[in-house]
């Protein structure tokens, strides 16, 4: 059973996207817990790819399609999470990359992160301009959204984000999230967030004290 | 109008050691880059297109479609400044999309940019429809009047026209996700994509560049920096077609093309992660592309750098004892955000380490729009200070005073550029078509 597990973060790691699909399709047809399919094949799997990343064994063409891998491994799967949790509410978080960034890595990660969490996670990719994060905030009134930044120049975005927010009157009731490789904590302080992810972890563990500690 | 052939030999006599007269700054650029030094470290002109316009104070819908407020823009902002050539270019990533009919964003305060939520190309069968390009059309008639106005105005080796080269290209024509993924996973699909920027787009537009005098023109290639592509697939993919295309022009065209410009800079933004051996690999791909003959240091974190190592790499790559000459560039977003002391500390330590010998060149990556100005005068002022030669031998007992400047404004009175920087201010979209 391991080794199905395996496969799929192996899938994943060396982005294979149509075999992950099949491999979690396969997994869910033969009765595996879709929790643990996220948690031990996808997730193990883009961890991987964060851990070569890091140690300069991965760039950035090798992460675009291992990322590729982890969206095609979640399609089948995200239904089966919702419906784990028996149709109960969960906190919607919507997230993306701010504009003029093309870094989606560290992004799914949390995404994979969150999910496991519980949270129904609404991703609205890279390069997201402000405008499309007020409109998506107006339609599904997250409890939380995230923007993530990977690059100094367009870390600034998540200023203006938070600006407009607070202008057409979006701030309050909802908690902002910021995160990312030139990120900080005074940073986070400064553009007015309400939590730091240092990395998808703490991502997770931060939005759900966000939350009230449950979520689901 | 000064000579610049005259220049050129002013300033490969006095590198050579036939010091007499005053360099100009052409002087001094050929001088560190062809024998040791002139009197002191050049201040090579950086990509400065957005900041001048804000320098100046024009409108972006004007200034990114008028060719001669442009170029005016950018001479007048250089010379106040005290840099010691010109690189002119407006948004150089975006006009053969933009005459191609892709999607653009247009803006009253920032430059136009491509929508690459809405891509040119989708799919192979999308290469067959699109091209060649028409020199007619979007604003590659105003690149062109770019070069030509450049030439006239500051001529010398590095006045000419720009372009996006093919890897930038097809990034801005389909987004750089999708373009990878055919650089991974399709080898077929990524030659035709290579082939079509090559043949029915960059080709054209150098004829167009040719056939209007401008025989010298820099293609940039910023989506090829590390670590968007991996050196190996710069070795593979960039640096063939930018050898094909300059070879092309040069044979057929009689021009000299220097496509790829910026592959292989070393941009990784985390300095946990700075490998030597991989920023070695870089700079040995970037030379193969660089109109100059420079160890490049480029767009990164280079505040962060440990530069001996890129003087390591410019003394392997040197010649008769003497290292290759050094383009030492310092990083916008840390000219836009440091103290005067920070950037004089910087300076100070890189002339330390790499210019007491000559043959160094001071830049900066590219001046963000917002880049307080007294930064980039102060930059000048300690390289003009800390640079001059003989290098002093402790520049930390070099004290560095503020920088003293007239504000633009009251400078801009009397200097040819005047009129046209005015007018420019004058104008209104309402007055004239909306150019987009």
């Amino acid at each position: 059973m391991s080794d199905k597990y395996g496969d799929i973060s192996k899938a994943i790691v060396e982005g294979e996207d149509i075999q992950a699909t099949k491999l979690v399709e396969a997994a869910l047809a033969e009765g595996l817990p879709a929790l643990d399919i996220l948690n031990e094949g996808v997730v193990a799997g883009i961890n991987k790819t964060g851990e070569l990343w890091a140690a300069n064994q991965y760039f950035l063409p090798d992460v675009i399609l291992s990322a590729d891998a982890f969206k095609a491994a979640m399609v089948p799967l995200e239904p089966q999470l919702k419906a784990s949790r028996g149709g109960q509410p969960m906190h919607k978080f919507v997230i993306g990359v701010v504009a003029g960034d093309m870094h989606d890595l560290g992004k799914s990660l949390v995404c994979a992160m969150l999910t496991s969490a519980g949270f129904e996670v609404i991703d609205l990719g890279i390069d997201v301009p402000k405008e499309k994060f007020i409109e998506v905030v107006k339609q599904y009134k997250p409890a939380i959204l995230g923007l993530g930044a990977y690059m100094s120049t367009t870390m600034l975005e998540m200023k203006d984000v938070i600006a407009e927010l607070k202008k057409q009157g979006l701030r309050d009731g909802l908690k902002v999230m910021v995160g990312g490789v030139p990120t900080s904590q005074e940073f986070a302080d400064e553009v007015g967030a309400d939590a730091w992810g240092k990395d998808a972890m703490v991502a997770m563990q931060k939005a759900l004290e966000l939350v009230g500690g449950k979520n689901g | 109008m000064a000579n610049s052939t005259l220049e050129m030999v002013h300033g490969m006599l006095y590198g050579k050691g036939l010091r007499f007269g005053h360099p100009s700054g052409l002087a001094r650029v050929i001088a560190a880059m062809t024998g040791d030094h002139a009197d002191v470290i050049p201040f090579f002109g950086p990509q400065i297109h957005d900041h001048a316009m804000t320098v100046a104070k024009v409108p972006a819908r004007l200034y990114y479609w008028n060719a001669e407020l442009l170029v005016d823009t950018h001479l007048a902002v250089d010379r106040w400044y005290g840099f010691d050539s010109d690189t002119i270019i407006a948004d150089a990533y975006n006009f053969e999309v933009e005459a191609l009919g892709g999607k653009m964003i247009y803006s009253d305060n920032a430059m136009p940019t491509v929508d690459v939520s809405h891509p040119l190309i989708n799919e192979a069968s999308d290469l067959d429809k699109i091209g060649p390009l028409d020199s007619t059309k979007g604003r590659i008639p105003m690149a062109i009047e770019v070069g030509q106005l450049f030439l006239k105005k500051a001529p010398g080796p590095f006045a000419g026209g720009f372009f996006c080269s093919h890897w930038s290209l097809l990034c801005q024509a389909m987004g750089y996700p999708k373009a990878v993924r055919a650089l991974k996973r399709d080898k077929g699909f990524a030659t035709a994509l290579f082939d079509w920027a090559n043949d029915r787009v960059l080709y054209p537009y150098m004829q167009a560049y040719a056939k209007a005098g401008v025989k010298n023109a820099n293609g940039a290639d910023a989506w090829a920096c590390f670590p968007d592509l991996t050196p190996e697939l710069i070795e593979e993919w960039v640096v063939p077609y930018a050898l094909k295309l300059r070879q092309q022009c040069k044979k057929e065209l009689g021009m000299t093309v220097a496509a790829g410009t910026a592959a292989g800079d070393y941009c990784e933004e985390d300095p946990a992660k700075f490998d030597k051996e991989i920023m070695f690999k870089c700079w040995e791909a970037a030379t193969k592309t660089m109109p100059l003959n420079v160890a490049f240091s480029g767009m990164g974190r280079t505040q962060d750098w440990d530069m001996t190592w890129l003087r390591e790499f410019a003394l392997q790559k040197g010649k008769g004892g003497h290292q290759l000459p050094i383009m030492a560039s310092l990083n916008g977003r840390f000219m836009r955000d440091s103290s005067p002391d920070q950037i004089i500390a910087k300076i100070a330590e890189w002339i330390d380490i790499m210019g007491r010998d000559g043959r160094m060149l001071v830049f900066i990556g590219n001046v963000p729009a917002d880049t307080p100005p007294v930064n980039i005068h102060t930059a000048v002022k300690t390289v003009r200070t800390l640079g001059k030669y003989p290098i002093a031998t402790d520049l930390s007992s070099v004290k560095i005073e503020p920088p003293a400047f007239q504000a633009f404004d009251e400078w801009l009175k009397g200097q040819p550029e005047a009129d046209v920087i005015l007018k420019a201010r004058e104008w209104k979209p309402e007055n004239k078509k909306v150019f987009a």
